[in-house]
């Protein structure tokens, strides 16, 4: 039964609790709010069912992209109904399931399902430490990019004066904001740099050498400059910790996550689908089941 | 069966004629000792406040109630006044036309704010101290809990008193709390001791609010303004530097020009390190040079009139809800007017029943005797024979009865029925 859980499955959830989510900037509703969080855990639940079953079948951690990317949409969907049940009346998932969406349609469409290449022993610690950091630094970055986007939104009406919206966009207060987004560019920055450093340490254990030509390796490169800059900004600007800056700063952090991610895809060393045209046959039923749908 | 109104309100009444007739809550237990002593049979309610003060008085024959001019004259001799001077102020309202007042007022929808809540609560209090003092009874009971029930129905139906109306209100609860997830561990700088300010520093008080620094031109007043909300004085030369530590601002001062100006900003931003700092500017003329705001990005000025249109944009919204909580206030006296008249008819109709049971009984008496050959089972059958006839013949004036008093108190029906069937009291 497990098995005849599809991505299409826990994707139509996730839409439709941000097409609920979206129906709050039109009209007010006394049973959307437990009608949303309903479609949410339906999909949250549907989709731990799946990476489970995935998980009971091949009994690997972090197995392929279309793994991590499901995995990354997993955790970001947690955090979305962790948020949600604190601030009902605020409306977070239009902020994060597009994120969640994304994710899972990078997984579906773009990212490889090939298996990364079998690693033992330290090789295999590196390489679950790479996936895993990457994983929460991406996850980290997606909520900056929330609290981040949400920041500026809410400091542009309050500038504006524009007080007590009737309906609809009804932000968390700015001191909230502020500290989410503080708490995401660090926690993505220590993460960001830890799966860099985890990379270049795989790199250099499979090839001898860090190859700095594999585009993986010059954009996490690039990216792990930049977090190790925003944090030296951080320490010595101290403006740089507070207000928009620190809202701005996410927003470009998670552009940079965004690009290097595109970069890894366009990688066929990294598992991308150019690597092996072959692979849908290769593929778990239901997930097969899934991208047919 | 009477209830009635006499009082007072902001509607037709200067201040200085309410404030003549107020009652403190000491003169309320008085007055209502003093009507029990002068008219025992009537209930009676004293509500006073700042708007209103209304008195309401209730009596189950309505021969015993007092009237108009005995509430006014009590009102004005209370106070020491004389009637001619007070009379023309005090207006009457008897019947369903008091039950509606009352639903009105409890609801807030005759207050000067309208939808505001804390009528309700005073409300309460009225009644409370008259159930206390012995002076409430039947029918100020159930027309004043049906007036609680209404407010509460009308709160929870409606928007009208959800949106803040008062700049306080509106700058702590609309405005601060969009800023600050919690506000005990930050800092509010009070410049000036306006009553604005003071104002504003209770709601935010409400909130939690517990470090507050107050910076005057004048120490003293700037400490006794601090002493009452334990607060910290500051002298009026520190006031940049408090700037630079503050999270919230409440500015009050009677300055005729800005006291803090673009370049005193500029010197404190920096000290702030671009922290965001919300100010209220609630004096008038005002005390921060609006051009602060425009150079700051992380500075959020607010003035008088950017509340003022808050307010004013809330009151909007609150009178586009008066039709629908008229509508319930209306529901609810006319469903309580039913039920009260309909209870009003219950003694009449019980006698008349009781009327009907003796003649039946002589008859069924004298009957059995003249037959004593009847089984039981005959004569249950003959019992029950005359009771459905008793209440055939009892139908239609009831029924009449019933009709009357779902449009309104049926008088007149009530006494033809005591006059054609000889029922006393």
């Amino acid at each position: 039964m497990l098995g005849k859980i599809t991505i299409t499955c826990f994707a139509a959830s996730y839409l439709v609790a941000l097409l609920l989510e979206l129906s709050r900037l039109l009209f007010r509703s006394g049973i959307r709010g437990a009608v949303m969080l309903g479609f949410a855990a339906a999909g949250f639940v549907a989709h731990t069912m799946f990476l489970g079953y995935r998980w009971f079948t091949e009994r690997e951690w972090l197995n392929s992209e279309f793994d991590w990317y499901l995995l990354a949409a997993w955790v970001l969907a947690a955090v979305y109904l962790y948020l949600v049940a604190y601030h009902r009346q605020n409306p977070i998932g239009l902020f994060i399931l597009p994120v969640v969406l994304m994710l899972v349609l990078v997984a579906q469409f773009w990212a490889s399902r090939t298996p990364f290449p079998k690693t033992s022993g330290l090789n295999g610690y590196v390489a679950a430490a790479h996936g895993t950091f990457q994983l929460l630094g991406t996850v980290a970055a997606a909520i900056g990019f929330m609290s981040g986007a949400m920041y500026l939104i809410q400091a542009w009406r309050l500038k504006h004066k524009k007080i007590a919206p009737k309906q609809g966009l009804r932000l968390p207060t700015l001191e909230w904001l502020q500290r989410t987004t503080s708490k995401a560019i660090s926690t993505s920055g220590v993460m960001l740099i830890g799966g860099f450093l985890s990379g270049a340490l795989l790199s250099r254990i499979k090839y001898g050498e860090v190859r700095w030509s594999d585009p993986v390796v010059w954009s996490s490169s690039v990216l792990a400059a930049w977090m190790v800059t925003a944090g030296a900004f951080n320490l010595f600007y101290k403006p740089a910790r507070q207000g928009r800056k620190v809202a701005y700063l996410t927003l470009a952090t998670f552009v940079m996550v965004a690009l290097t991610l595109a970069a890894m895809l366009m990688d066929p060393h990294h598992g991308g689908k150019q690597a092996n045209p072959d692979e849908e046959s290769e593929q778990p039923q239901a997930v097969q089941a899934g991208g047919a749908a | 069966m009477k209830l009635q109104l006499v009082g007072c309100s902001h509607h037709a009444s200067a201040v200085s004629v309410r404030e003549r007739l107020a009652f403190t809550p000491q003169q309320v237990e008085e007055a209502l000792a003093q009507l029990r002593v002068r008219f025992p049979q009537t209930e009676v309610v004293l509500l006073s406040t700042c708007n209103r003060v209304e008195l309401y008085t209730a009596t189950e024959d309505a021969t015993l109630a007092p009237s108009h001019h005995d509430v006014a004259e009590f009102m004005a001799t209370y106070h020491g006044l004389q009637l001619f001077d007070v009379f023309d102020d005090l207006f009457e309202r008897t019947g369903e036309d008091a039950v509606l007042h009352l639903f009105t007022v409890a609801a807030g929808l005759d207050s000067m704010v309208l939808g505001e809540p804390q009528i309700l609560s005073q409300v309460k209090q009225a009644y409370d101290l008259a159930c206390e003092r012995n002076s409430a009874g039947p029918l100020t009971h159930s027309v004043f809990q049906a007036a609680i029930r209404t407010a509460k129905r009308v709160t929870r139906e409606t928007e009208i008193s959800r949106k803040r109306v008062s700049i306080p209100s509106v700058a702590v609860a609309d405005l601060a709390c969009q800023f600050f997830e919690r506000f005990d561990d930050k800092r509010v700088l009070v410049i000036g001791a306006g009553e604005m300010g003071q104002e504003t520093l209770r709601y935010l008080a409400d909130v939690g609010v517990r470090d507050v620094v107050v910076v005057n031109r004048n120490l003293e007043r700037a400490q006794r303004l601090a002493a009452e909300w334990n607060g910290r004085p500051a002298p009026w030369d520190r006031l940049l530097d408090e700037l630079a530590e503050a999270d919230l601002v409440v500015s009050t001062t009677g300055a005729d020009r800005p006291i803090v100006t673009l370049d005193d900003y500029r010197r404190v931003e920096d000290a702030r390190y671009q922290r965001p700092l919300f100010i209220l500017d609630l004096a008038i003329p005002r005390d921060f040079d609006p051009a602060i705001e425009e150079h700051g990005l992380n500075v959020y000025l607010y003035s008088i009139d950017d509340l003022q249109q808050a307010c004013e944009s809330n009151r909007k919204e609150r009178e586009k809800e008066l039709p629908k909580a008229i509508k319930i206030v209306e529901e609810e006296a006319a469903a309580f007017m039913a039920d009260l008249n309909r209870r009003a008819t219950g003694p009449i109709i019980h006698r008349l029943k009781q009327g009907m049971q003796q003649p039946k009984e002589d008859e069924l008496r004298r009957l059995f005797n003249k037959l004593p050959e009847l089984t039981d089972r005959e004569r249950a059958e003959i019992e029950r024979s005359f009771d459905r006839l008793i209440n055939k013949l009892l139908h239609p004036p009831l029924e009449s009865l019933r009709d009357e008093s779902q449009n309104g108190s049926p008088h007149a029906l009530l006494d033809a029925l005591k006059r054609l069937f000889q029922l006393k009291d």
